[in-house]
């Protein structure tokens, strides 16, 4: 075990500096050009040579990595085209918003989502289940966007009830987090459905009910913690859809987090601000699945990692 | 013991709600005399001549100040100089500057501020973002004494006064630029200063107390945050996050005149909207093709279909609240005979396939000109492009673009109140085919270019407008563009709010904005 993690821990550098490679040559290679877009349309192209070497971005691309790279090993992941600040700054700034959205709305998705896979698994094909799986199948399918919008519209704009934008009280957290929770939802509770029914058709089941032990303590304790495996699997995996749907409900909200952050920084091509929020995405990601793993081995004396 | 760990949890846990709490309250708490401005995108710069963006400066301007100003009639009055006068030829300018003025931290304004200020442009290696248009024109600026400077231009600008009370031009403190940090950090002579950037949420202007021109009228806080989503700005307003939303989208105009607690203004803009013709390239270097396409526009239609009607169908390349505008042309009314005669002549009866470019805001235009152009045979392929990616392939010469196979780009420009010469020399001047400018059809026609030349010169104002209607002619006449139309400005507000004004070119003025 404590191989396993010592193993793990030394690849995340590994990747960290794959995914940096990657994610530099790729923003690069995307058409449109940060000195073009700060000098504006007016610009001479004297104005936009002189904007590009400001920016440094007249070196080579090897020699622009390199310094990026030396400096971010340093902490420092320089300075953002736009606001001018430290990216890192800017990064822990917005970090904890995203962390308090993203906990919010996976507790949520676990408290639904598995209770709602259970009741599906238990009464399997009858009207819950079929309610269960409508709504799954929904919640799976609906653009996020959109559900924003009209939340926003009934419960700020119509009802009152909720504050429209930002992050100002824990009423904000409402909304955005419900929007985020609803994908991550549905796929929980079909997991938790699927994973629910394979345990209890097994035999040990069987002999609990045989033997006369009470129906809620075999679904809870029998049935969920062997059924637990398959679906702490799929919350470790779905941490990065996750963040990917915190880029659109940030948006949407005008949450304070780095997902809104990466989006304004790709419309301005700000290429430290994408580079940093990256590597602090990815980073999130892989703990997370490692987290799971580690989860998994120590509920399942079965499995072993080495 | 379990239930110590417990309840010091819960004690933590209550901490750090109850911090949230107090930050919480302390934000309602101060929000009465706050105006809360809500705009489509997020400052780009706290420095007032490292961005060219509208809604920056709109940001920008309650904390800074030119030599001159914009009063709410559009004149230019006196701000940071008191006086100036020009030599005859129009080359040297002497200003004189207003006494006892000091920058928000305490940098006294005086002769050597103002020069360090064009300096800094006039310097190639600072890449400043707006420094461009000052260095084609302007030679050098000196102190004469320790409150008179004198600006020496290379050639006579018409636009000089307008645009001394624009973005490049507006004063920093030397102190703020020379460490640094105003780039982050706005450091002016305005009637505001700045409270706090959160650069991922708001942007927070307090008054400024020791204002030269006594205190300032508007509220006591401007708080200014952001959304590109229009749909979420027109639900802020109706819930009363924001107090000012610019711009307004305009599809949601009717709701807003229906509902008695918000006020729509429209006003002219600036920003005219046209399809910028590859005229290097077959059969577009044809002026009877570029003419065809001139008539076969519907430009009623495109107003009403793009623009719900708050837009002016274009008549000449100027908008009408360009000094120079003729409102009399009308060069190209929408005659599909006319159009399908010029393409018989031309050599295409049967019409022939093109290409524009168009970014994903605008191409709806692209969308309604090929359903209007397809009743004259031509077949035209439109491209969306992200914003980044249309500028890339906007810009590229005559050889990039024959190879992509760019016949048109569509895109506005807006100069308004700032001057004709800004909407021609960067827009149909030959030497500013692009790459080097946004000619971006490399037109070039030695009549036009003599004629923005001389305009240029011309000193007298009157003299110089006629030369500009003869520019507008010729530009009709040649039709590099096909001009579509002039925008109209669209803000909303909350029905209390009052004195909000726009700057042609869409950008607000809330400095003086009072809430009832």
């Amino acid at each position: 075990m404590k191989a396993y993690i010592t193993k793990k821990i030394m690849a995340l550098p590994l990747i960290l500096i794959g995914v940096s490679i990657i994610v530099f040559v790729a923003i690069r290679a995307l058409p449109g050009d940060p000195a073009r877009l700060m000098a504006g349309p007016e610009a001479t192209q004297e104005a936009v040579d002189a904007m590009t070497s400001r920016l440094g971005l007249d070196r080579s691309l090897p020699a622009q990595y390199a310094s990026y790279a030396y400096d971010a090993i340093r902490g420092d992941l320089g300075i953002s085209i736009k606001s001018k600040l430290p990216v890192v700054d800017e990064i822990g700034e917005r970090l904890p918003f995203t962390v308090a959205l993203a906990i919010t709305a996976y507790l949520m998705a676990i408290g639904i989502g598995v209770p709602a896979g259970m009741l599906a698994a238990i009464y399997r094909r009858g009207w819950p289940d079929q309610i269960v799986m409508l709504l799954a199948i929904a919640g799976a399918s609906v653009a996020n966007f959109w559900l924003a919008l009209m939340a926003m519209n009934t419960f700020s704009v119509q009802l009152g009830w909720l504050p429209l934008l930002g992050a100002t009280s824990w009423k904000s957290f409402v909304l955005p987090s419900i929007t985020l929770a609803v994908l991550p939802t549905a796929v929980i509770a079909r997991m938790t459905r699927s994973s629910m029914i394979e345990v209890m058709s097994q035999d040990y089941i069987r002999t609990a009910y045989a033997k006369g032990v009470r129906p809620a303590t075999i679904y809870w304790s029998h049935g969920l913690r062997n059924a637990l495996l398959p679906i702490i699997t799929i919350v470790g995996l779905n941490f990065g859809s996750l963040m990917g749907g915190a880029v659109v409900t940030e948006s949407v909200f005008n949450w304070p987090g780095i997902g809104r952050f990466l989006v304004d920084a790709v419309r301005y091509r700000d290429y430290p601000v994408i580079q940093g929020v990256t590597l602090v995405a990815v980073t999130g990601v892989v703990l997370m699945n490692f987290l799971a793993e580690v989860l998994i081995a120590a509920l399942n004396p079965k499995i072993r990692l080495d | 013991m379990t239930m110590f760990v417990k309840k010091r949890r819960f004690t933590l846990a209550c901490a750090v709600a109850g911090s949230f709490a107090l930050q919480f309250a302390i934000a309602t708490a101060v929000q009465a005399a706050t105006l809360n401005v809500m705009q489509s995108e997020a400052p780009r710069s706290m420095d007032p001549g490292d961005q060219t963006a509208t809604y920056t400066a709109s940001l920008l301007d309650p904390m800074y100040e030119g030599l001159l100003k914009r009063d709410p009639d559009l004149s230019l009055k006196p701000a940071l100089a008191t006086e100036w006068s020009a030599d005859g030829a129009g080359l040297v300018w002497t200003f004189k500057l207003r006494q006892g003025v000091k920058f928000h931290d305490g940098t006294p304004f005086d002769a050597d501020a103002v020069v360090k200020n064009f300096t800094r442009h006039l310097d190639a290696k600072r890449g400043l973002a707006a420094s461009g248009r000052l260095r084609t024109f302007l030679e050098g600026v000196t102190a004469i004494d320790p409150m008179t400077v004198q600006f020496k231009l290379k050639t006579q600008y018409p636009a000089f006064l307008a645009l001394l009370t624009t973005g490049p031009c507006l004063m920093v403190s030397p102190a703020a630029d020379a460490a640094g940090t105003i780039g982050a950090k706005a450091v002016g002579t305005g009637p505001y200063k700045l409270g706090e950037y959160k650069s991922g949420e708001y942007v927070l202007a307090v008054k400024n107390t020791d204002w030269w021109g006594g205190a300032p009228k508007g509220e006591d806080e401007i708080k200014w945050t952001w959304t590109s989503e229009t749909s979420v700005m027109n639900m802020a307003l109706q819930t009363g996050d924001a107090d000012v939303i610019n711009p307004f989208p305009s599809a949601f105009a009717q709701q807003v005149k229906a509902n008695p607690e918000m006020k729509l203004s429209v006003t002219d803009g600036s920003a005219v909207f046209w399809v910028s013709l590859n005229t290097k390239m077959k059969p577009l270097d044809d002026l009877r093709v570029r003419q065809a396409l001139n008539y076969a526009t519907d430009r009623a239609g495109i107003v009403k279909a793009f623009t719900q009607g708050f837009a002016t169908p274009a008549n000449s390349p100027l908008a009408p609240v360009t000094p120079g505008y003729d409102k009399t042309l009308d060069p190209y009314p929408y005659d599909l005979a006319k159009a399908k005669e010029l393409l018989k002549e031309a050599g295409y009866p049967e019409g022939f396939t093109m290409s524009t470019i168009v970014q994903e805001q605008e191409a709806r235009i692209g969308e309604l000109l090929q359903a209007m152009w397809a009743k004259i045979g031509v077949k035209l392929d439109v491209r969306k492009m992200e914003g980044g990616v249309w500028s890339k392939a906007a810009f590229l010469d005559p050889a990039g673009k024959e190879k992509d196979g760019i016949g048109s780009s569509i895109a506005s420009w807006s100069s308004g109140v700032n001057g004709a010469d800004l909407q021609f020399r960067p827009l149909y001047y030959s030497k500013s085919a692009s790459p080097s400018g946004a000619n971006l059809g490399f037109f070039s026609d030695q009549k036009l270019d003599g004629l923005i030349d001389k305009a240029a010169s011309t000193l007298d104002e009157q003299a110089r407008n006629a030369i500009y209607v003869e520019a507008q002619n010729e530009v009709n006449d040649q039709a590099p563009h096909v001009l579509l139309f002039t925008k109209q400005d669209l803000f909303a507000t909350r029905a209390n709010i009052n004195g909000v004004w726009m700057i042609p070119g869409g950008g607000v003025v809330v400095k003086d904005a009072t809430k009832d």
